[in-house]
This record gives structure tokens, C-alpha cells and sequence, in this order.
């Protein structure tokens, strides 16, 4: 038995109350099959996601985050999904030139309507993360297997969550 | 042009036209500046300009009550304007007394070049596109490209852009972006498993003193996300994770208020290289937005603004 078959990856995902969470709402109601993969966090708007939000979840072991909200244009509150926009392309670019793989973090327009998209970037994303691999990025493990220097790994509260 | 600069200063505080002045005066130690802030119009006297006046004073301006002068440099008045453009600041409360600066001169450069401690050198001047040092009677000679800081050789705005009283000559900007950026080259061509190793080391040195931050002007939040505790996002205790999630989500935090100064890296008590952060990501929000914070004080804040189209090629 190897960890490898085993390991599932997980996602995270924030869902805008108005149109993705309701998209995938609509994909279970429509029956669309999609990888369980998913934990969903339901936020008022895509742009409440903050960018701390991104690396605390990466932080606390998740493989990848998934932020939807509406198109373009078709936000609830007019022009939050445009702020969402520049927040969290910046940041992507940003953890990227750090050393993040970028599969990690992903964002989508998904609107209520949309449930076969919902599936169909949940299902796409999950293949990225399987690709990439477990979330390394915050533990103590060094490129070669080692783990890191003595006295740094004591459990903390930002760890157990 | 630090005599017209005390004679401005002297007035501006005589006339009552301001309440404080914050300039440069000579440091306690050899080829320093301190920041000098001041009511009182004899202490104007003491006012310098040198090449060694590295404080971004623009940091000071949001804790005066009152109507400022301000000694500006280039990159100072861009971090000004920023401030304006957030509302932190009104334009008519601070007069800028703008000083065209040809790059400041990094002590530690030339520490590495002569091989001494900056105490045992006898002087730096500089001349033209050269830096002359003396050391042990005799003169050694530099290019500014050699001696002068990181950022400065990326300068866009030598003469600040907004001003009330300029003092010398304007300077065109030539910057020298290759050799200020070779770091962020270098480390943009090692394989990403390899960079996220190599900020992983650089920050288990940090202590986290916050200097990085209490230095920069365009970090202003009242309450810092790291010293909230309801959720308490990261631990204080300087583990490496935390540092690194502290100075990412700082970095994100003043996108587009950035205006490339510096002064996170030369106040970095570790030397970690934190301009090779800020500068990639003063960089990213050009090349996403075609922003380049304290250029224009008319402009909307980065975050405050949006276009219907940009960025789609990041979303699904």
C-alpha cells in the first residue's frame, strides 16, 4: 500500500453567496458529479475573500483554494467581483514568483445558473492539485526529506486551526 | 542648495505658514543623516542635504498634527502623494520643499568594496558619476552603478513631480533597471520548489522587529493583522512560517501604495533581501494594471478602482 494512491487532495472553496454557491447548489440538485474533494466555505461576496484568507488555508494544509463569484458585471453589489479581480490576481502572481506552485490557487466566475461549470472546475482543479501534489509549502520538511532544524516544531494554535 | 533650504525653512515657520519642518540633520555618527523634526526656527540651522539622507520622511507626516514642511526626495514625494491619494493626508497641510537627489549612497557597498568598517574611512564625496573615497590617505574610485542603493538605481522620479519649492536643478531620471533588478532575475529563473526554499531560509532569520514596517510610509493601518488575536491569523513567536505569511500578506497589503523606496530592506536588522519582494510587486501591479502608485495624486488608490476588463486570463 502506498500514501501515494491513497492521498486525495484538499481543496478549499469560497462561493459567493449570490451566483457559485448557488451554482453548486445547482449541481447537486442537477445531479453533476464532482470530486468530494471540495470543502466550501460561503462568503457574502468574492471580494470578502481576503488575501490572508488564501495563505491561512494554505498555511493550516490545504493543497489548493478555489475562490468563485460572479461574472463580470453581474455582481450583487455592483462592483465587488472587480475588486475581488485585482485583489486576487496580485496575489496569485505574488505567491507565484515566491515559489507556489500556481495550480494552488484558483478563481472562476461560476453564476447560479451555471451547475455543469461548477462541476466542471471543481473536477478540472482537483486534476491540477493531483498533478502538483501534497501541500508542502509550510512544513518543516526540507527539499530532501529532512526535517528541518530541532526546536521549531512544536504545535501551535495557528496549526491545529 | 541647503543654504536656500534653511532660508525656505526659516520662513515657512516665521510665517507661520507651517506648524513643523522635518528635514535631515547631521547624524551622530560618520556619513549619516537623522531625520530632524522640528517647531522651532533656530533648529532649521541645522538642516543638511548629503547623499547619505536615507530616511523615507514621508513615515513621519501622519503622526503631526498640523500643517508640515516636508524635505522631499524624489521617492519621498511619490510616497506623499500616495498618501493623498488614500485620504490620509490633505495636500494643502503639507508644503514640499523638494531636493532633486541623485541617488543615495550605500554605506554598506562600499564597506564590501574597500573591505573596512565605515569608521575607518576618511571621507565620501561625490563627484559627477563618480564616487571618490578616501581611506588610509589614499583615493579610491567608484561608479555611482557600484555605490549607490539598489533602489536607487531603479529612480523614475530623481525631482519630486509634486512640490511647492524646489530647490537646484531638475534631474532626469536614468534608471538602471538591469542592475537593480538582477536579484529578481536570478531568482526568477530557479525552479519554484527552490525559491520557496530560499525565502524559507532567509526568513527564519527574522526576528520580527517590525522594523520593515513601522519604516514604511504606506504602512499606516491603525491595527496590524499580526497583533490581531480574534482570529489570531499568525503567532507572534518569530517562527519562519509566520514571518514569511506576515511579510507576503504585508506585501499585498501595500500593492499599489509601494512606491519602491527601500526602506523595508536597508531598515532589515537580518539583511533579508525584502526589497526583492516589494519591487516584484510594484512590478506585477504595472505590468496587471498599468499602476504606478504616487505619480499622480489625482489617480484612484489601486484597490479603490477597477477596469471592466483586465486580468480575465486568471480567472476560469
Amino acid at each position: 500500500m502506498t500514501q501515494q494512491s491513497e492521498w486525495e487532495p484538499k481543496l478549499l472553496g469560497f462561493l459567493c453567496r449570490w451566483c457559485s454557491y448557488a451554482g453548486a447548489d445547482l449541481a447537486g440538485i442537477s445531479r453533476k458529479k464532482y470530486p468530494a474533494n471540495i470543502r466550501i466555505i460561503k462568503v457574502p461576496c468574492s471580494s470578502r475573500v481576503d488575501s490572508l484568507f488564501i495563505i491561512k488555508a494554505l498555511r493550516l494544509g490545504f493543497d489548493g483554494v478555489l475562490i468563485s463569484g460572479c461574472h463580470p458585471g453581474e455582481c450583487h453589489y455592483l462592483t465587488g467581483n472587480y475588486r475581488a479581480r485585482r485583489r486576487i490576481a496580485i496575489t496569485k502572481k505574488f505567491l507565484e514568483y515566491l515559489g507556489v506552485e500556481p495550480q494552488r490557487i484558483q478563481a472562476s466566475w461560476v453564476s447560479a445558473s451555471e451547475g455543469g461549470k461548477f462541476a466542471e472546475v471543481v473536477s478540472e482543479v482537483t486534476e491540477g492539485l493531483k498533478e502538483v501534489g501534497p501541500n508542502q509549502l509550510f512544513s518543516e520538511r526540507k527539499l530532501n526529506g529532512t526535517k528541518a532544524k530541532a526546536g521549531s516544531q512544536r504545535t501551535t494554535r495557528a496549526e491545529q486551526g | 542648495m541647503e543654504q536656500k533650504l534653511r532660508q525656505e525653512a526659516k520662513e515657512l515657520l516665521e510665517q507661520n505658514k507651517v506648524d513643523w519642518i522635518i528635514g535631515f540633520e547631521p547624524g551622530s555618527l560618520k556619513f549619516t543623516a537623522t531625520p530632524l523634526i522640528t517647531r522651532d526656527k533656530d533648529d532649521t540651522e541645522r538642516l543638511v542635504i548629503n547623499p547619505f539622507m536615507v530616511n523615507n520622511l514621508a513615515d513621519f507626516l501622519t503622526g503631526l498634527k498640523g500643517r508640515v514642511g516636508i524635505v522631499a526626495k524624489g521617492c519621498d514625494s511619490r510616497s506623499i502623494v500616495s498618501l493623498i491619494q488614500d485620504n490620509k493626508l490633505a495636500r494643502e497641510d503639507v508644503v514640499i520643499l523638494a531636493v532633486p537627489c541623485p541617488g543615495l549612497i550605500d554605506l554598506a557597498k562600499i564597506e564590501k568594496l574597500v573591505g573596512k568598517d565605515r569608521d575607518e574611512l576618511d571621507d565620501i564625496t561625490r563627484e559627477g558619476d563618480k564616487v571618490i573615497v578616501k581611506v588610509e590617505g589614499k583615493k579610491k574610485e567608484f561608479t555611482t552603478t557600484q555605490v549607490l542603493f539598489d533602489h536607487c538605481l531603479a529612480c523614475e522620479l530623481p525631482t519630486p513631480q509634486e512640490y511647492d519649492i524646489l530647490l537646484g536643478e531638475v534631474r532626469p531620471p536614468a534608471p538602471e533597471l538591469e542592475v537593480s533588478e538582477q536579484n529578481i532575475a536570478k531568482l526568477k529563473e530557479t525552479p519554484t520548489a527552490e525559491r520557496w526554499e530560499f525565502w524559507k531560509n532567509e526568513f527564519s532569520r527574522c526576528i520580527r522587529c517590525y522594523a520593515c514596517r513601522n519604516a514604511c510610509p504606506a504602512c499606516f493601518c491603525q491595527r496590524c493583522f499580526v497583533e490581531e488575536t480574534e482570529p489570531q491569523w499568525v503567532m507572534p513567536v518569530p517562527r519562519w512560517q509566520d514571518n514569511l505569511i506576515f511579510q507576503i500578506v504585508r506585501n499585498i497589503h501595500v500593492a499599489g501604495r509601494c512606491t519602491d523606496c527601500g526602506e523595508c530592506e536597508r531598515v532589515c536588522p537580518v539583511n533579508i533581501p525584502l526589497r526583492s519582494l516589494s519591487r516584484e510587486m510594484y512590478d506585477i501591479v504595472d505590468e496587471l494594471f498599468s499602476f504606478k502608485s504616487g505619480m499622480d495624486k489625482e489617480a484612484l488608490p489601486l484597490m479603490a478602482h477597477y477596469e471592466q476588463e483586465e486580468a480575465e486570463d486568471l480567472f476560469r
